[in-house]
């Protein structure tokens, strides 16, 4: 069972790297914690959900319709909100208030529109039946997440250490007032990482339903949760600390769930309270966040 | 002369009285309620508030509910909050229910975790509190006069039809082992340790597993592979909506086979559960008949069938609100409102306490018969053992297997 519940988690845990990997690079670059990000990612599985449902779009091909419009809300959204909210005094705090409130709006209006009930994709549109993985058998549709995840992160990797516009979003990481100086168009270099935020949040919603059995306009809330506790485990404001953390939280999902399973639900705020003491800046944290 | 100025005298006193009845009486009624339109309990709440809505609506549009102190009919004035299945805002929302809309009737949110808040609360204000659907346990205390189970038997009743179903038929058929996953919740957590109890007693089946997880638990991969490493040979998981979604699509992914799995939700909200997890993985599910699926002769109120008209007209398909067991839960707690009003001393609490139980045993409707322990906990509207079994090859029928004198089928055990 010890085995069993290891690989499960780690396999777990590479969705819940998806789930942190946007929230965290807008932390990253912003400073600013969107509590929204669950929100979109809801509305991803619900986009996935409808293009199936109304066009008969298989989910992986769906994904790729969600990350070109997932990126294109994105930029204006930025350029609406965040500019205003980095100009305040206290941005980070600010930022709690402000994106809990467009979480609100978001929920609201999609239960209007679309009801409070759950819904899901078929399960065979990814495979039904386990795969065997070390002995474990885990279900089809966790292969594709994971699989999924791992491609997005070396995107991000590529996108931060390989290309100009990488380049100097982490100068922004670095210190955005220093890059402002230098000529950076901040603006641009943020409103991207936004949207790739948010096309990151909607990629994970369009395999939630079968990771979470099924999606609900109310999701966001208890999905923020968990990724926060998975980018401050893997340190905050580092998109690729986010891998660590998503692993160590599937993990120890996993172990509870084997071993004590009635406290599951107790785990990110257990990993949260148990990083905050003992290590704040996170695994794989310097003393000072840097990108 | 004398005769005639006395009978004058009383015809005079007479009007007087019956004007001052007349006066005294309300302009409308005012019933209090809360529903969920958002957060994990919505999808259980919506179809309760929307049939008390029609049912509202209906009575209405008869020109009200007949309330026997003032002796004539008075419109329903429907006063209703939403507690986005947030026990605390529905505790709030309780208060301001009884202290500030000074509501003459209470009715809770659907299902038990919202339903606690409100029992307390009740009960401290001296207010009856018409309890629909919560089947908590511990809301039945024999202190407390001031709630009663209107359309779910309590949570301890339930599953006695399960235990009975494998001590008898399960066991002849080879059954000895059985692992119990719940949900620790008032609902499904009073569930299994009542199936625990049940099961220890009688000797005949034996569990190797049991074990609670969140309410909020959407992964069950793990879980059922664990369980899978004992090979039980029935498998019980109670859960609300989503963790039933959860577990069956992760029990058809896990390929683990198991010769009798139970889910409460598979049939007692089955269109719900067929949409999200498919025919193929409710397939030989066993599950408890609600009464959206079982035709019982009413002596007050509409028939399934006719309920179902209703609410189809009302609520057309495509509106987002699914036809199951809580829209029925939902239009017998109006029933029994209507009746208690009709038969009521007065809107005084314990003359409402008074009246609800007087139709204990009497009140049969298309939730079966309405019987109350002296603690308020319904015991009459009993839920057979059911099995969704093939019909055709794109449709599922619930089927009632057990107790053989309410079966319409014969359950189908795994090999």
């Amino acid at each position: 069972m010890l085995t069993s519940a290891i690989v499960a988690g780690v396999v777990f845990g590479l969705y819940y790297t998806l789930v942190g990997l946007g929230l965290n690079l807008v932390f990253g670059v912003m400073r600013i914690v969107n509590l929204a990000h669950g929100d979109f990612l809801m509305l991803g599985g619900m986009a996935a959900w409808w293009l199936f449902s109304s066009f008969g779009l298989h989910p992986l091909v769906s994904v790729a319709l969600v990350i070109v419009v997932f990126l294109l809300v994105g930029l204006p959204i930025y350029y609406l909100v965040v500019p205003r909210l980095l100009r305040s005094r206290d941005s980070e705090m600010l930022s709690l208030i402000l994106f809990f409130g467009l979480s609100q709006m978001i929920e609201a209006v999609t239960t209007i529109a679309l009801g409070a009930t759950e819904r899901s994709l078929p399960p065979r549109l990814l495979g039904v039946g386990p795969m065997i993985l070390l002995g474990t058998r885990l279900p089809k549709a966790w292969i594709f997440s994971a699989a999924a995840s791992a491609i997005c992160v070396l995107f991000v990797y590529l996108y931060l250490y390989r290309t100009r516009l990488g380049t100097l979003t982490r100068a922004v990481m670095v210190s955005r007032d220093e890059a402002l100086a230098t000529g950076i168009d901040v603006n641009f270099i943020s409103a991207v990482a936004f949207g790739i935020s948010i096309a990151l949040a909607g990629v994970a919603g369009v395999f939630a339903p079968f990771i979470l059995g099924s999606i609900t306009p109310n999701m966001g809330v208890a999905i923020n949760i968990t990724a926060f506790a998975v980018i401050v485990v893997g340190t905050l404001g580092n998109p690729l600390g986010t891998l660590l953390g998503g692993i160590i939280y599937g993990v120890s999902l996993m172990l509870m769930q084997t071993y004590l399973s009635s406290w599951a639900n107790l785990l990110p705020n257990l990993l949260l309270i148990a990083v905050l003491l003992v290590r704040p800046e996170g695994i794989l944290g310097r003393k000072v966040r840097r990108a | 002369m004398r005769s005639k100025a006395l009978a004058v005298g009383l015809l005079c006193a007479a009007a007087a009285g019956s004007a001052n009845a007349q006066s005294a009486a309300p302009a409308e009624i005012k019933i209090g309620a809360l529903y969920a339109s958002s957060g994990p309990y919505a999808s259980i709440s919506m179809p309760v508030f929307d049939a008390f809505k029609l049912w509202v609506d209906q009575v209405n549009a008869n020109g009200g509910a007949e309330v026997k102190p003032f002796g004539k009919k008075i419109p329903i004035k429907l006063i209703a909050y939403d507690d986005q299945s947030s026990t605390a805002t529905a505790a709030t929302l309780y208060n301001q229910l009884i202290t500030q809309d000074h509501v003459d009737l209470l009715i809770a949110d659907s299902g038990s975790v919202l339903t606690s808040v409100g029992v307390p609360i009740a009960k401290e204000h001296k207010q009856f509190l018409f309890d629909v659907s919560g089947t908590g346990a511990a809301f039945f205390t024999d202190d407390n006069p001031y709630i009663a189970l209107m359309a779910d038997p309590v949570s301890t009743i339930w599953p006695h039809y399960i235990s009975d179903f494998l001590g008898d038929e399960g066991v002849k058929a080879g059954i000895r082992t059985v692992a119990i996953l719940y949900s620790t919740n008032d609902f499904t957590g009073t569930q299994a340790a009542a199936l625990k109890g049940f099961f220890e007693r009688d000797g005949k089946v034996k569990i190797v597993y049991y074990q609670g997880v969140p309410t909020t638990t959407s992964n069950y991969t793990v879980l059922i592979n664990n369980i899978a490493a004992l090979n039980p040979d029935a498998v019980l998981e109670l859960g609300y909506v989503g963790n039933d979604i959860a577990f069956l699509r992760n029990l058809q992914d896990s390929g683990s086979q198991f010769r009798f799995v139970f889910t409460i939700y598979a049939g007692t909200e089955k269109e719900e559960i067929e949409k999200n997890v498919g025919i193929s993985a409710m397939t030989n599910i066993f599950s408890y008949v609600p009464a959206s699926n079982y035709e019982y002769t009413p002596n007050f109120g509409m028939t399934l069938t006719e309920f179902r008209e209703a609410w189809l007209k009302k609520y057309p398909t495509g509106s987002n609100v699914a036809f199951g067991a809580n829209a029925v839960y939902g239009y017998m707690a109006g029933l029994v409102v209507e009746r208690t009003l009709a038969t009521t001393k007065s809107l005084d609490q314990m003359d409402i306490h008074d009246a609800v139980f007087a139709l204990s045993g009497q009140l049969k409707t298309l939730d079966s018969t309405f019987e109350l322990r002296k603690d308020g906990a319904q015991i009459g509207e009993v839920t057979p053992l059911g099995q969704l079994q093939p019909a055709g090859k794109e449709e599922l029928n619930l089927v009632a297997v057990y107790p053989p004198d309410l079966a319409k089928g014969k359950a189908v055990l795994g090999q």
